[in-house]
């Protein structure tokens, strides 16, 4: 095996909670996503990189180095936490310039740098302040500063936007976004928001009880998951068919309908298809051009969920998640019970075929 | 209205049995300040007795004070952070004392230190326990560590780990992180403890008369004076001793509060 960061074969088991046989290779400057619902192992495996656990059996390589029996300090891994843990006794710079005062002794050297990443961070004016008096999204700036400082070879992060509102939260992923690629830096980003994997990562890995499910690239992952534990974690449509012709495209019978999909799989197959909701269009009367997949169902379910509506629609024996806005339904008139088209191309259709 | 009366009559019972137990407490606070004279009180503080008690009870307390500080900062910060084998047991033993009368403890060391090997091999070695000064402070010790190792504990087991391993992911190992990080940190938790040892040391009674035997102006500390004058019936030494006793405790109180509150 080769690669930057590589865990093999780990086993770690803290009693309550535990991870089992966790492998994956992360490239150097990749950006990693770990999702997975709450006590699936993503902290474990987190916190297992960064060597607070050590793990009963697997290697754990960095950089060409096994640093599987190295304690935290000579790893060369940042930690960013949710909770910022920010040390209260010391002001914001001497949080930042805490893991440099070990590296360097030069003061003008160190305020330097501080200065430097502080400003890049938009945090320069609250260097002489204590960590406390300060908002959620400034700490975390903080907290992010004094991980990078060093540049570390790996930077951990376990959900660092969690606990911050929602504007905050946009301006503070696309900085990071931002910084981590101007420092080169390789994360593995422990997260809830499927946001932040939309927008920050390129790689997913889908944690359960303690598991690797899948890993492999966002676009992979969000659209051909590859069981249905990780469709239904990241919210697909999930349908069994049976492909009926294949050509240049591939038609499948899906109960009483006919879905056309890209991808190119061989006739007689038995195959899972897979659409997004947010790639499904609902419309009123029958579209024009540009969809090749048209159907006709009706409203079975409605439901708001922030900004967004969650709609079900049923064709036949197969029920299709979709997603609109209030706004949209509205203008269209639609109720439940209402009887509408949905549409969506034949792009956006994955196809997996059945083992 | 109904649910409410029967609100406000057990609020009321509660506060009555409040304020009426500390007014008991206050009353007899008042009588050891206020029954004896001034004179008799400042001849009682001149005496060689008295001076030489609240010396060597303020000597004895700090020392062990700064031991039991010594031992019981790493002892605390082992149970709270750490597993291995037999560490309920070990909290158990260690939170014994504070349940065991004092005149027990002070039994069972005054039995360690002189009928066994380890008595005997202190001993040859020069240092006596049983009936000096080292015994007024080993008592002390013994009395005060489980105070100070609780707080300690408690102190530590609210620090999370997670201030722990970004020091060390910087590049700290585990003890500069505890100095640097975990130590800062606890600050008023450990300036509580320091207080709570002080006051049981100064306070410890039992275990000094057991272990070093309360003898006059040997191993005399305050609480031994009072004793001691009590049964001569020499009040005015005895209230005396009790006064200082007491002012300790209210600077104790006093410095707890200020410093005993979580600001982490």
């Amino acid at each position: 095996m080769s690669g930057f960061l590589i865990v093999k074969n780990i086993h770690v088991d803290l009693g309550e909670f535990k991870i089992e046989d966790i492998t994956f290779i992360v490239d150097e400057k990749d950006y990693v996503c770990v999702i997975g619902p709450t006590g699936s192992g993503k902290t474990i495996l987190v916190e297992t990189i960064a060597g607070l656990h050590k793990p009963r059996k697997g290697v754990i390589i960095l950089d060409g180095r096994d640093i599987t029996s190295l304690p935290p300090e000579k790893r060369n891994i940042g930690i960013v936490y949710q909770d910022y843990a920010l040390f209260p006794h010391m002001t914001v710079f001497d949080n930042i310039a805490f893991g440099l005062k070990k590296r360097i002794s030069k003061k003008d050297e160190i305020l330097r740098e501080v200065k430097a990443i502080a400003q890049r961070l938009e945090i320069e004016h609250l260097l002489h302040r204590k960590p406390t008096t300060l908002s959620g999204g400034e700490q975390q700036r903080v907290a992010l500063a004094r991980a990078l400082i060093v540049r570390p070879k790996l930077l951990l992060m376990d959900e660092p936007f969690s606990a911050l509102d929602f504007n905050t939260r946009t301006r503070l992923r696309k900085l990071v976004r931002e910084v981590v690629s101007e420092y080169g830096t390789t994360v593995i980003h422990v997260t809830h928001d499927f946001e932040d994997v939309w927008s920050l990562a390129r790689k997913v890995i889908v944690m359960y009880r303690g598991r690797i499910l899948q890993y492999d690239t966002v676009e992979e992952v969000f659209n051909r998951p590859c069981c249905e534990l990780v469709a239904s974690f990241v919210d697909i449509n999930v349908m069994s068919g049976i492909v009926v012709f294949s050509n240049d495209k591939t038609i499948v019978r899906v109960g009483d309908i006919e879905i056309v999909s890209k991808d190119r799989v061989c006739e007689g197959h038995r195959v899972k298809v897979f659409i997004r909701p947010e790639r499904i269009l609902i419309s009123k009367s029958k579209p024009v051009s540009k969809f090749d997949n048209v159907v006709r169902g009706f409203i079975e379910d409605l439901e708001r969920q922030g900004n967004i509506l969650r709609v079900q629609v049923r064709i036949g024996s197969i029920c299709l998640k979709c997603i609109s806005t209030p706004n949209v339904l509205g203008s269209l008139d639609l109720e439940l019970g209402s009887s509408v088209y949905i549409c969506f191309r034949s792009s956006d259709v994955r196809l997996l075929v059945e083992s | 209205m109904g649910i409410q009366s029967v609100q406000i009559g057990f609020k009321h019972i509660c506060i009555m049995t409040t304020v009426l137990i500390a007014l008991i407490l206050f009353l007899s606070f008042i009588c050891l300040i206020a029954l004896p004279s001034p004179k008799e009180i400042i001849e009682s503080l001149k005496s060689s007795e008295m001076i030489f008690s609240l010396k060597l009870t303020l000597i004895s307390a700090l020392i062990s004070t700064i031991l039991v500080m010594i031992v019981g900062t790493p002892a605390a910060y082992a149970l709270a952070r750490f597993s291995f084998f037999g560490k309920r047991l070990i909290m158990t033993i260690l939170d014994l004392p504070i349940a065991m009368p004092e005149v027990v403890l002070g039994l069972a060391l005054l039995l360690l230190f002189g009928r066994t090997p380890l008595g005997t091999l202190l001993e040859d070695i020069g240092i006596r326990v049983v009936f000096t000064k080292i015994g007024v402070v080993i008592a002390e010790f013994f009395t005060a560590l489980p105070y100070a190792m609780r707080m300690l504990y408690s102190t530590f087991e609210t620090i999370s780990t997670r201030y722990e391993l970004v020091a060390r992911s910087l590049g700290y190992s585990s003890f500069e992180t505890f100095m640097k990080v975990t130590l800062p940190m606890a600050r008023s938790g450990i300036i509580a403890a320091l207080v709570i040892a002080f006051a049981r040391s100064v306070g410890t009674f039992g275990t000094v008369l057991i272990l070093a035997g309360g003898t006059y102006m040997v191993t005399e500390t305050l609480p031994v004076t009072l004793y001691l004058n009590m049964s001569y019936g020499n009040l005015g030494m005895a209230i005396t001793s009790g006064l200082l006793l007491l002012g300790v405790s209210f600077i104790t109180i006093y410095m707890v509060e200020k410093f005993g509150g979580r600001k982490i």
